[in-house]
């Protein structure tokens, strides 16, 4: 019998482990880091993080009649600050660009640059392209620069993704997408990959909530894609508003499948004339089957910290494994009252 | 030359033992021209081979005793106050390594209070001399023509110092306790590893040894961990196969009146020294691949 794992890294970690190791195994030496005259570079017109503010904002000031004034003022606020600490202590990474003619497009960085240009800067620290980035590659680069980075948005990430899967696809005709694709293009986890597609396949009503950022975890956004009932996905977009953590979604939406199965054994219960108030457990000549579900239940996150419980069991012992599988099922009565009350 | 560093932005996880296992194997049973650096402002490593003392411009903190070559009366010393860490490299100061009792292992020791300095830049620009600075000296022609092994040793942070080990570095091991915080290390490093992986010329990439389990217990939790990492298909390629297992005799031979002094000084069957052995032939085999 194989014994049940325990401990391991969260998933959060592993991922972020193994994107990191793919992302040099593949893209090792692209860049050689230089310092460049801000005067040389350009923005790219498709950059994915869509800011308003174009380059003549910041070099002659923002102009009131602009139709788009409210959002550029917004956002010069937010460049100022960080062109603030950009006076004090210079930029953090390098920006990243590649060159076109005698200009430098920028891949990613553009906000930097603006900041840098505003704190009164005449150079700045980048990273250039070895080898002018094809079409995909170029794509890719900006998701790399941003995965870095915790300050974009689900929206953003995913508009990233659709960017570089259409570069792909014209590059290698039209593939459908799927988590092995996504995952071997861009090197994520299976897991994350299987999140993506979910999420770029949303219902609208999902969409529309990740657009507009009331929806901001992918894991979050994933899960409730997985919900076909309308209601039920209703029910669950208004509480990821309301900030419910991952865990209590899940238990909500498990919770929903469960009463309507419960539903189903109450009717043929009564079809059969008496209803059934209590699930009769059974028994088990062999205590091991009994050692198999505790391991399983101890294994899920949210009963890990019982686990010392049950480590020193001595599971051929047939009243000790009794007395065990009692104290299982308290712990299991115990916490489903306090999940779904 | 090979740069071999050893880090994890976690502290306890073993650095210090690893560099120092790695630095003796490599100088006294390869008998390989060796220098070791200390680059974090703690100087264990350093207090391994000197008896480093107390700085009395900061009381909390260490600095290399007097070099046995400085002689006030000479000439050549007069603008030298006989003292000498590798922290000298960010003060445009010559470092000038410490023999040390094996004969083929030198030390560049460590500075408290200057390699805090360093650590605690802030400007962008000065971040850059501190990031260079390391790669520099030891592409001296003087530092390449007497050594051919660097280990370094360094600090439990990501920042300057670690960077400018890591610009300098050919080889980086990644040493961990099989728990989750020291694992949460490994991920810093390796984002240290890709921003440099992918600036550096195809010529001279930054090798990732691996990482190298310390201090394992037969437990569940770090037999777990450590299966869970071996089961991911992009880190597993990078568990090393050996390991440091935890043994009281790693702990006794820091203090500075151990004898034997070095593990590799112990008898061959000691089970101690034998998993160390694998462990530096390991390491060694891979960073000696082409030679
Ligand atoms: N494999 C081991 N077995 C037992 N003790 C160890 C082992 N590795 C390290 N130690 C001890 O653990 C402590 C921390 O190790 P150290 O190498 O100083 O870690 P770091 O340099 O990462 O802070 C030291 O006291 C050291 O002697
Ligand atoms: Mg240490």
């Amino acid at each position: 019998m194989s014994k049940k794992k325990r401990f391991g890294v969260s998933e959060a970690l592993s991922r972020g482990l193994s994107e990191t190791i793919n992302v040099v195994e593949n893209n090792a030496g692209i860049y050689r880091n230089v310092v460049l005259p801000l005067s040389r570079i350009e923005l790219d017109p498709d950059n994915p993080r869509k800011l308003a503010i174009t380059l003549a904002d910041v070099q002659q000031g923002l102009n009131k009649s602009d139709p788009l004034y409210q959002r550029k003022s917004e956002e010069f606020e937010r460049l100022t600050e960080l062109a603030m600490t950009i006076k004090s202590s210079g930029i953090i990474n390098p920006i990243v660009v590649y060159k076109l003619g005698e200009a430098y497009r920028v891949v990613a960085g553009e906000r930097r640059c603006l900041a840098s240009i505003l704190a009164g800067k005449q150079e700045i620290e980048a990273r250039v392209f070895n080898e002018k980035p094809q079409g995909f590659a170029l794509k890719l680069v900006q998701w790399i620069e941003n995965t870095a980075r915790e300050d974009l948005t689900l929206d953003e990430r995913i508009n990233n993704i659709r960017d570089i899967l259409r570069a792909y696809q014209n590059q290698h005709g039209d593939i459908s997408v799927t988590p092995t694709l996504l995952k071997n293009i861009i090197g994520l986890s299976l897991p994350q990959a299987t999140y993506y597609v979910a999420v770029l396949n949303a219902q609208p009503d999902v969409q529309q909530m990740i657009e507009n950022g009331k929806i901001r975890s992918l894991d979050k956004a994933a899960i409730i894609c997985g919900i076909e009932s309308p209601e039920l996905r209703h029910q669950a977009i208004s509480a990821c508003i309301t900030g419910c953590s991952l865990k209590e979604l899940r238990k909500m939406i498990a919770h929903a499948k469960q009463n309507s199965k419960k539903h189903l054994m109450v009717d043929q219960a009564v079809k059969r004339g008496r209803a059934a108030s209590r699930v009769n457990m059974g028994f088990t000549l062999k205590p091991r089957v009994i050692q198999v579900i505790v391991e399983s239940v101890v294994d899920r996150a949210e009963y890990k910290k019982y686990a010392d419980l049950f480590m020193k069991v001595d599971w051929s012992h047939i009243d000790q494994t009794t007395r065990m599988f009692k104290k299982l099922i308290e712990i299991l009565e115990y916490e489903s009252e306090i999940a779904y009350d | 030359m090979r740069v071999i560093a050893f880090l994890n932005n976690k502290g306890g996880v073993g650095k210090t033992t690893c560099s120092r296992t790695m630095a003796e194997y490599l100088s006294k049973v390869k008998k390989r021209p060796t220098l070791a650096i200390d680059f974090d402002p703690q100087c264990n490593f350093s207090h391994q081979y000197l008896k480093m003392e107390i700085d009395p411009a900061a009381p909390e903190g260490l600095m290399p005793p007097i070099h046995p070559d400085y002689d006030p009366q000479d000439p050549d010393h007069y603008d030298w106050d006989g003292r000498s860490s590798i922290s000298e490299i960010f003060y445009g100061q010559g470092v000038v390594p410490y023999p040390t009792y094996i004969e083929k292992l030198d030390l560049a020791p460590g500075h408290a209070e200057k390699l805090l300095a360093a650590e605690s830049v802030r400007k962008s620009e000065v971040v850059e001399k501190v990031h260079k600075q390391l790669a520099n000296f030891l592409a001296s022609p003087d530092v390449k023509a007497a050594y051919d092994t660097v280990v370094i040793d360094t600090a439990p942070s990501k920042g300057p110092l670690t960077v400018s080990v890591i610009k300098a570095a050919t080889h980086i091991i990644i040493p961990s306790v099989m728990e989750e915080q020291p694992v949460q290390g490994i991920y810093g490093m390796l984002q240290l590893w890709m921003q440099e992986s992918l600036s550096r010329e195809k010529n001279r990439p930054l090798t990732l040894v691996g990482i190298l389990p310390n201090m394992f217990k037969q437990t569940r939790l770090h037999k777990d961990i450590l299966t869970s990492l071996q089961e991911n298909t992009a880190i597993g390629k990078y568990m090393m196969p050996v390991k440091l297992s935890q043994r009281i005799v790693f702990a006794e031979i820091d203090s500075e009146d151990a004898n034997p002094h070095s593990i590799f000084d112990f008898q061959e069957n000691h089970v101690a020294k034998q998993e160390a052995m694998e462990v530096c032939e390991f390491i060694s085999e891979r960073i000696f691949t082409n030679e």
